[in-house]
C-alpha cells in the first residue's frame, strides 16, 4: 500500500534525473528510475504567464538498507520538489 | 562525437500534423520545414488529419529549403462492427493514464460524451511511387464516411496499399492511437498480436510506430509495443506525433481540442500535448533510450530503422508539384478525343468569320501571336474545353459573361467565351497569358448566381465525375470566429459570446486587443474588462489558423480520368466533388481550372428580361443593345445609379457624377479608378482635371502619348504599364508583364528599378527615365487590369440600360435576387423615386417573387422621376419573414381565393404566417379593408378582426372540426376590434417584409424634422459649399473602406424619402459618433456640405443622434430640449491611434478598413419606438 505525503524535500539531480534526496532528515539514494512522466498545468485556471509543468518520477531508492518505492514531483514554475507518495 | 551528432540531426519526423489538421495542429507547413532545416534534418513528413490540405505547401516549402518531403495522412480508422463488439470499451482511466489529471484515484463515475475517446487512427505515408495511391485512399476515406467524418477500414487501406505489381505503395504506421496500440496499452496482449497479424497480412507496408510524450505509462506501453513488433518481425519506427512547433504552443492545442469537441476547457477533455512539438534529433534520441530501457544498441537500431523507412517514402517534389518545373511543367489537361491543336485553329478561323474579322490584318496578326503562345504552352485543349463549357451554359439559357484578364485574349473572343473584343479597347493578352509567366491561365466566367450549381452539375455530367472537381478554400480564424470558439472553450454563455463577437468589425484575430483600445465604439462598450482579457489573449493566438474547409465560390478543375491520382477529393456540403487543394495549390499541382462565378446581377438581369417578356411581350437581347445610348449615360451622370452593377456605392455615385461618363470606355476608366490604389495614388484628381479641360494632359515623353492618351496622361491600367515598359526598353510585352508582376514584391522593386533605369537610359534621357520610373513605381502595383474593367463595364452598362428603359422589370430582378449592397427597402424607395408604384401584398395577385404589373399608361420621358410611370411592383409571398417554400408554392397554386376562410383552407398557411399576411394587408383587397382612421368601425371588418378569426380557425382545426368554413367556428363580429393605424401598418411592413410599402417610414417624423429645419436630400444641391446643416434618414449603408490617408473613415448613406444623403465620419469625430452610427437605424446628423462635383454633394459629419431617441425627447420634453441637445459641440479627438499599415510607395491603409459588412444595426429594430400612445398590440387574438 502506498501512502500520500506531499511534503517538500531536497533533491540532487544528475542528467535530469534525481540521484539523491533528503526526506524527514534521512538521505535516500536512487537505485533505479521506474517511470517518469510529465503533466502540463491547467493553465486556464491560473493567470501566470508561464504555468510550467509538473514532472513526476516513480523510483526505487534506499536509505541505508531499507529499499522502497517513491513518487517525487518537481514543479518547474516554482522550482520545488515534493515527496508525493511512498510504498515502504 | 561529431559524427553521432550529425547522425542524430538527421532524425526524420514521420508523423507531423500542421495547422491543416483542422482544429488540431497549430503550426504551418513552412514553419515546420524551416525548423527541421534549422535542426539539420534532411527529411520531413507532413501527415495531416484526414486530408492532404497542406501537402502542396509542404512539398513546396521542402523544395525551397532543400529538405526531402514525405507526405501522408493521419486517418480515422474504423475497426468495423465485428471488432467493436469483440473489444469491450475499457474504462477511460486505463486508456489515458492518470498522467494528465495527475491523480488517478479521483477518476471514475460517469463519463461525459467528450470523454469517450476519439476513434482510433492510423497514418498512411506515400512511398516514393505511391502519391496517386495516397490521393485515392484519402478520396476513398471521404467517400466512405459521412461528410466531415472520413474513415478508412482495413479493407480500404489494403485496396490502395499496393500497386498493380503487388509491391507496397504506402507505408502504414500503427501507433499508440491505432487499434493495435490501444490493445497494447490496455494489456490485451493476445488481441494486439492478433490485430497486428491481420494488418500485416492485408497491408505489406505496415510498420509499428512508437511515440512517447512523457505521459503516465506511455514509455512503458511503447516498450511493450516494441517488444511485440520485434517478436513478430514487423519493422518499427519512432515518431513524436507532432502537433506543435514549440513546447508552449500546447495551450493553443488545448483550446483547439475544446473547440473540436465542443466542450469547455477541462483536464478531462484536452489531449496532453506539451511534448508533442517538433523535437530535435538529440531529444528524439533521448526518447529512443527511454523506450529501449537504456539499451544503447537497441535505441540506435530503432533510430536507424526509422531512417530506413523514411528513405522509402521520400517524394520527388516535381511529381507532386509539377509547376516547380516552370519550363515544361507536366500539366493535367482536359480529356480530348482528338488532337486539340488543329481543332483550336479551326475554331478560331471560324470565329474570325463569325465576328466579322476575317479581313482584319490586325486580328490575324494578333491571333497568330496568341496561338503561338497557347500552342507552346500546350494549352489548346484547355481553351476548347472552356469554350465547350460556356457554349453549354448558354444553351441551357443561362446568362454567362467573361470576367477578368481573360477578356484580353482574342482567342476567347473568337471562341465566344467572352463578348469583349480586345482589339476595340487596346487590351493585351500578355496580362492573361504570356511566355514568361509562371503559372497557369485561368478563364473566369460570370453566370447567374441562382443557376451556378446547375452549371456545375452540367460540367460534371459532361466530363464525368472522375475528371472534374471543385476547388476548396480554407476558412481561417478571424476575430469573430476566434472569440466564438475561445468563448465556448472558456465556458461563457452562448448569448454573451454572440454579443461580444458581433461587436467586433471584421478584423484579424490578432488585432482584437488593439481594436479594443483603438476603436471608440469598442472603448466604450465595457468589453475591455479584465475578465475577458484571457479570452481575447487566447483568441488572438488562433489568428489565421484554418478552421474549416469550404467550397471555393467559383473554381472548377476540368481534367481527365487521371485527376484522382493527382488530387484528393472530398464531398462539399452540396455533394459536389471538391479537391482538398485551394486555388493556389490547384495551379501549382498543374491542374487547369475554370472559374464559374455566380453573379447575382446576372440573375437579376435574366429575371428582368423574363418580366419584360411577360408584361410587355418584348424580347430584349442585352448583348445586342447599342452601347452608346444617350439616355442611359444621362442617367448615370445624374448619379441615379442605385441598383446598377459596380456603380451604385456612395463613392461611385460621387465619382460618376464628377467624371460624367459618355461611352463604354469612360465606364472602363471609371471602374478602374474606383480602387484603393488609384484613389490613394491621387490618380483621380489629375485625370478629372485633364478630362474636364482644367489642365492639359502631361506626358513624360512624346512616345508615351499613344498608350496614355486614353486616360489623359494618367496611368490607370496594368496594360499601360506593360506598354510603357515595352516602348522604353524595347522588351516584349511578355517580358514586360513579368516585370510588372515583380513590382508587387518590395524586395525585387529595387532590382527592377536598376534594370529599368539602365535599359531605358539607353534610349531616353535621365530626367525622363526617372520621371517615368516614379510613375511606374507609384501606380504599377495598384493599377487595374483593363481587361477586367472592360469585362465589368459591359454588365454595368447593361444594368444601367435596363434601369433606364425598363425600370420596373429591372427592380423586380434586383429585389428578387438582391445583387447589391443596399437593403430592399432602399431599392424599393429608388423605384418609387423613378415613378414606379409599389403595390401591397395581395393573396390574389402576389406571386412567388417580385412581379411587375401595369398600373396605367407608360410615358416617353426624360424626367427620371417619371420613367417608371405606368408600372408597378407587387410585394411577393416570398418576402414574408418565416414563410416556407412549400407555403409559397401552395399560395401561388391556390389563387384565386374567394375569402380568408377559402385561403386558410386551401393554401394551408401556418397560423403565424397567416397572421402576418393579414397584418401587412394581404387580404385587404379581398375584404375591402383599409388601415388608418377612424380606428373603430362598428359593423365593418378590420384587419384585427381577421387575425382573431385566424385564431378561431386554428383552434377549430385543433379541435378536429373537419371541413372548415366560417360557419362552423366561433363567430367574430365585424368591427369588434379596432383597425390598425397607418403607423402600425408601416411598422408591421418593416417587421414582416423588411420594406415600408404603404408609406416611407421617415414620414412619421416629418413634423419633428420640419421643426428642426432638417435639409432633405432633394434640396442638397441648393446648399452652398461649407454650410453646416442637419440631415436625417434611415441608414441604408455603412462602409469603412480603405482610403488614401490611412485613416479609418466611416461612410454612411441615409435615405430620407427624397433620395440618398452621403455622410463621411472622419476619425476626429468618431469618439462621440461611432457608437451611434453603428448602433442606430435612423439618424439625425449635423454635417458640413462638400460640393464634390456639378451634381455631387456629400457631407462631412460633425455629430449625429438617434432619430427615435430625439423623437422620444421631443414628445416628452418639447422642441427646446431637442434643440439644446443638438447644439452640443463635443471636442474633436485625435481619433484612432495611427497604426496605419504603410506600403513601400507611401500608400497607407487603416487596419480597420473593411470591405465586409460593418458591425451594428442594419435592419429595422423589431420595436420602432414611434408608437401612438395606448395603441393596442397586434396579438390581440381573444383566447
Amino acid at each position: 500500500m502506498s501512502r500520500l505525503y506531499g511534503e517538500p524535500i531536497e533533491v540532487w539531480v544528475r542528467d535530469g534525473d534525481p540521484v539523491q534526496f533528503v526526506w524527514r532528515d534521512r538521505l535516500y539514494s536512487v537505485r533505479q528510475v521506474l517511470d517518469q512522466w510529465v503533466v502540463a498545468r491547467e493553465w486556464w485556471k491560473t493567470s501566470d504567464t508561464d504555468p510550467g509543468e509538473r514532472r513526476f518520477w516513480r523510483l526505487e531508492a534506499a536509505a541505508g538498507r531499507e529499499i522502497g518505492t517513491y513518487e517525487l514531483r518537481y514543479d518547474t514554475a516554482s522550482d520545488a520538489w515534493l515527496m508525493l507518495r511512498a510504498w515502504d | 562525437m561529431a559524427d553521432s551528432i550529425s547522425r542524430l540531426g538527421t532524425f526524420p519526423h514521420l508523423h507531423v500534423a500542421s495547422a491543416y489538421s483542422l482544429r488540431y495542429g497549430t503550426a504551418f507547413p513552412a514553419a515546420l520545414v524551416e525548423r527541421a532545416r534549422a535542426y539539420g534534418m534532411e527529411t520531413l513528413a507532413l501527415t495531416d488529419r484526414d486530408g492532404l490540405y497542406g501537402a502542396i505547401k509542404h512539398v513546396q516549402a521542402c523544395h525551397k529549403a532543400g529538405v526531402r518531403p514525405i507526405v501522408g495522412a493521419d486517418l480515422t480508422f474504423d475497426p468495423g462492427e465485428e471488432a467493436s463488439r469483440r473489444i469491450p470499451a475499457p474504462p477511460v482511466s486505463d486508456r489515458l493514464g492518470p498522467g494528465w489529471a495527475g491523480e488517478p484515484s479521483r477518476r471514475g463515475g460517469r463519463r461525459t460524451a467528450a470523454e469517450i475517446p476519439e476513434p482510433p487512427r492510423v497514418v498512411a505515408l506515400a512511398r516514393a511511387d505511391g502519391w496517386g495511391n495516397l490521393c485515392r485512399l484519402v478520396t476513398a476515406a471521404h467517400h466512405a464516411g459521412e461528410r466531415g467524418e472520413p474513415r478508412v477500414t482495413l479493407a480500404m487501406v489494403a485496396e490502395h496499399a499496393t500497386g498493380p505489381d503487388g509491391l507496397p505503395r504506402l507505408t502504414v504506421l500503427l501507433g499508440p492511437r491505432s487499434d493495435v496500440g490501444r490493445a497494447v496499452a490496455e494489456r490485451r496482449d493476445d488481441e494486439a498480436r492478433w490485430l497486428l497479424d491481420a494488418w500485416r497480412s492485408a497491408v505489406p507496408g505496415v510498420v509499428v510506430e512508437l511515440t512517447d510524450h512523457y505521459g503516465y505509462r506511455e514509455a512503458n506501453a511503447a516498450t511493450r509495443m516494441l517488444g511485440l513488433a520485434e517478436s513478430m518481425g514487423v519493422p518499427v519506427v519512432l515518431t513524436n506525433a507532432v502537433r506543435h512547433l514549440d513546447p508552449a504552443d500546447y495551450r493553443i492545442g488545448n483550446v483547439l481540442d475544446a473547440a473540436r469537441k465542443l466542450v469547455p476547457l477541462d483536464a478531462r477533455h484536452v489531449e496532453p500535448s506539451s511534448h508533442a512539438y517538433l523535437k530535435d534529433g538529440a531529444e528524439m534520441a533521448r526518447i529512443a533510450h527511454r523506450i529501449c530501457g537504456g539499451d544503447q544498441a537497441r535505441a540506435a537500431r530503432l533510430l536507424a530503422h526509422t531512417r530506413e523507412q523514411a528513405e522509402r517514402c521520400v517524394l520527388t517534389p516535381v511529381d507532386v508539384v509539377p509547376l516547380i518545373d516552370n519550363e515544361r511543367p507536366k500539366l493535367h489537361l482536359p480529356g480530348m478525343g482528338s488532337d486539340p491543336i488543329p481543332l483550336l485553329r479551326h475554331r478560331c478561323e471560324d470565329g474570325l468569320h463569325d465576328r466579322g474579322l476575317a479581313r482584319s490584318r490586325d486580328a490575324r496578326a494578333r491571333l497568330a501571336d496568341e496561338l503561338r503562345i497557347i500552342e507552346k504552352k500546350e494549352l489548346s485543349g484547355y481553351f476548347i474545353a472552356v469554350a465547350g463549357i460556356t457554349d453549354m451554359i448558354r444553351t441551357m439559357g443561362i446568362r454567362c459573361a467573361i470576367r477578368g484578364s481573360g477578356a484580353g485574349s482574342l482567342v476567347n473572343y473568337l471562341l465566344k467565351i467572352g463578348e469583349v473584343n480586345p482589339l476595340d479597347h487596346g487590351l493585351l493578352m500578355e496580362r492573361f497569358l504570356s511566355e514568361g509567366r509562371i503559372g497557369l491561365p485561368d478563364i473566369d466566367v460570370d453566370v447567374e448566381s441562382a443557376r451556378r450549381l446547375d452549371c456545375y452539375q452540367a460540367i460534371l455530367d459532361r466530363y464525368g465525375a472522375d475528371s472534374v472537381a471543385c476547388v476548396s478554400m480554407m476558412e481561417t480564424y478571424r476575430a469573430r470566429s476566434a472569440i466564438r470558439d475561445v468563448g465556448a472553450a472558456m465556458g461563457l454563455p452562448p448569448h454573451e459570446i454572440d454579443t461580444i463577437a458581433k461587436a467586433f468589425p471584421h478584423v484579424r484575430a490578432r488585432q482584437i486587443r488593439t481594436a479594443l483600445s483603438d476603436l471608440p465604439e469598442l472603448r466604450g462598450s465595457g468589453l475591455n474588462d479584465r475578465a475577458l482579457d484571457s479570452v481575447f489573449q487566447l483568441a488572438e493566438r488562433l489568428d489565421g489558423l484554418p478552421r474549416h474547409v469550404a467550397l471555393h465560390p467559383c473554381g472548377v478543375i476540368v481534367g481527365n480520368r487521371g485527376l484522382r491520382e493527382r488530387t484528393p477529393v472530398e464531398r462539399s456540403l452540396l455533394g459536389f466533388p471538391m479537391s482538398q487543394y485551394d486555388k493556389d495549390d490547384v495551379e501549382d499541382a498543374g491542374l487547369l481550372k475554370l472559374d464559374v462565378l455566380g453573379v447575382r446581377m446576372q440573375s437579376a438581369m435574366a429575371y428582368a428580361l423574363s418580366e419584360i417578356k411577360r408584361v410587355d411581350d418584348l424580347d430584349v437581347a442585352l448583348e445586342e443593345i447599342p452601347r452608346d445610348d444617350v439616355a442611359t449615360y444621362e442617367m448615370i451622370r445624374a448619379s441615379r445609379t442605385l441598383g446598377c452593377f459596380q456603380i451604385e456605392s456612395p463613392g461611385q455615385r460621387e465619382l460618376v457624377a464628377k467624371m460624367e461618363p459618355r461611352t463604354i470606355d469612360d465606364l472602363i476608366v471609371d471602374i478602374s479608378l474606383f480602387r484603393p490604389g488609384p484613389v490613394n495614388s491621387d490618380m483621380v484628381t489629375p485625370y478629372l482635371e485633364a478630362r474636364h479641360g482644367f489642365r492639359r494632359a502631361v506626358f513624360a515623353h512624346e512616345d508615351l502619348r499613344k498608350p496614355l492618351a486614353e486616360t489623359e496622361g494618367v496611368v490607370v491600367f496594368h496594360e499601360q504599364i506593360l506598354k510603357i515598359i515595352h516602348i522604353m526598353t524595347g522588351e516584349t510585352l511578355s517580358e514586360a508583364e513579368k516585370i510588372r508582376r515583380s513590382l508587387d514584391d518590395p524586395g525585387r522593386r529595387a532590382l527592377v528599378r536598376e534594370w529599368f533605369v539602365e535599359r531605358a537610359g539607353r534610349r531616353y534621357d535621365q530626367a525622363t527615365v526617372d520621371q517615368v520610373w516614379q510613375v511606374i513605381d507609384a501606380f504599377g502595383a495598384f493599377g487595374f487590369c483593363k481587361a477586367h474593367a472592360a469585362a465589368f463595364a459591359i454588365p454595368t452598362y447593361q444594368s444601367a440600360w435596363l434601369k433606364r428603359h425598363h425600370v420596373a422589370a429591372f427592380f423586380a430582378g434586383v429585389l428578387t435576387h438582391e445583387p447589391g449592397m443596399y437593403p430592399n427597402r432602399v431599392i424599393l424607395d429608388e423605384a418609387r423615386l423613378c415613378g414606379v408604384d409599389i403595390l401591397p401584398l395581395d393573396v390574389n395577385r402576389s406571386g412567388r417573387t417580385w412581379h411587375v404589373e401595369r398600373s396605367g399608361p407608360s410615358e416617353e420621358t426624360d424626367d427620371l422621376s417619371r420613367i417608371g410611370a405606368g408600372y408597378a411592383l407587387r410585394v411577393p409571398f416570398s418576402a414574408i419573414k418565416g414563410i416556407s417554400e412549400a407555403e409559397v408554392e401552395r399560395m401561388v397554386q391556390g389563387r384565386p381565393y374567394s375569402s380568408m376562410a377559402d385561403f386558410w383552407e386551401r393554401a394551408r398557411p401556418s397560423r403565424p404566417v397567416a397572421e402576418k399576411i393579414v397584418e401587412v394587408g394581404g387580404l385587404d383587397a379581398l375584404h375591402g379593408l383599409r388601415p388608418g382612421e377612424p380606428r373603430w368601425r362598428p359593423g365593418e371588418l378590420t384587419r384585427r378582426d381577421l387575425i382573431a378569426t385566424i385564431g378561431a380557425l386554428d383552434r377549430a382545426a385543433l379541435a378536429g372540426v373537419a371541413q372548415l368554413s366560417l360557419g362552423f367556428v366561433e363567430p367574430i363580429n365585424p368591427g369588434e376590434l379596432p383597425e390598425m393605424t397607418e403607423a402600425e401598418a408601416v411598422r408591421s411592413e418593416l417587421a414582416i417584409l423588411g420594406v415600408d410599402v404603404s408609406r416611407h417610414v421617415i414620414s412619421f417624423y416629418e413634423e419633428l424634422l420640419a421643426a428642426l429645419g432638417v435639409t432633405r436630400s432633394r434640396d442638397l444641391l441648393r446648399c452652398r459649399n461649407g454650410a453646416e446643416i442637419l440631415v436625417a434618414g434611415v441608414k441604408v449603408a455603412t462602409q469603412t473602406p480603405a482610403v488614401r490617408s490611412g485613416q479609418r473613415v466611416i461612410f454612411t448613406t441615409l435615405d430620407d424619402a427624397t433620395g440618398p444623403v452621403d455622410l463621411t465620419f472622419f476619425e476626429s469625430v468618431q469618439a462621440h459618433t461611432a457608437a451611434t452610427v453603428f448602433g442606430s437605424w435612423m439618424l439625425v446628423a449635423r454635417g458640413v456640405v462638400r460640393r464634390t462635383g456639378r451634381r455631387a454633394v456629400s457631407l462631412r459629419a460633425v455629430h449625429c443622434w438617434d432619430l427615435t431617441a430625439l423623437d422620444r425627447l421631443w414628445r416628452a420634453e418639447g422642441l427646446e430640449s431637442v434643440q439644446k441637445l443638438l447644439s452640443e459641440r463635443p471636442t474633436e479627438t485625435r481619433g484612432i491611434p495611427s497604426r496605419a499599415i504603410e506600403y513601400p510607395n507611401g500608400y497607407r491603409i487603416s487596419p480597420y478598413s473593411d470591405i465586409g459588412p460593418t458591425p451594428g444595426v442594419h435592419h429595422p429594430p423589431s420595436n420602432l419606438s414611434h408608437t401612438s400612445q395606448g395603441s393596442p398590440t397586434l396579438t390581440l387574438t381573444p383566447t
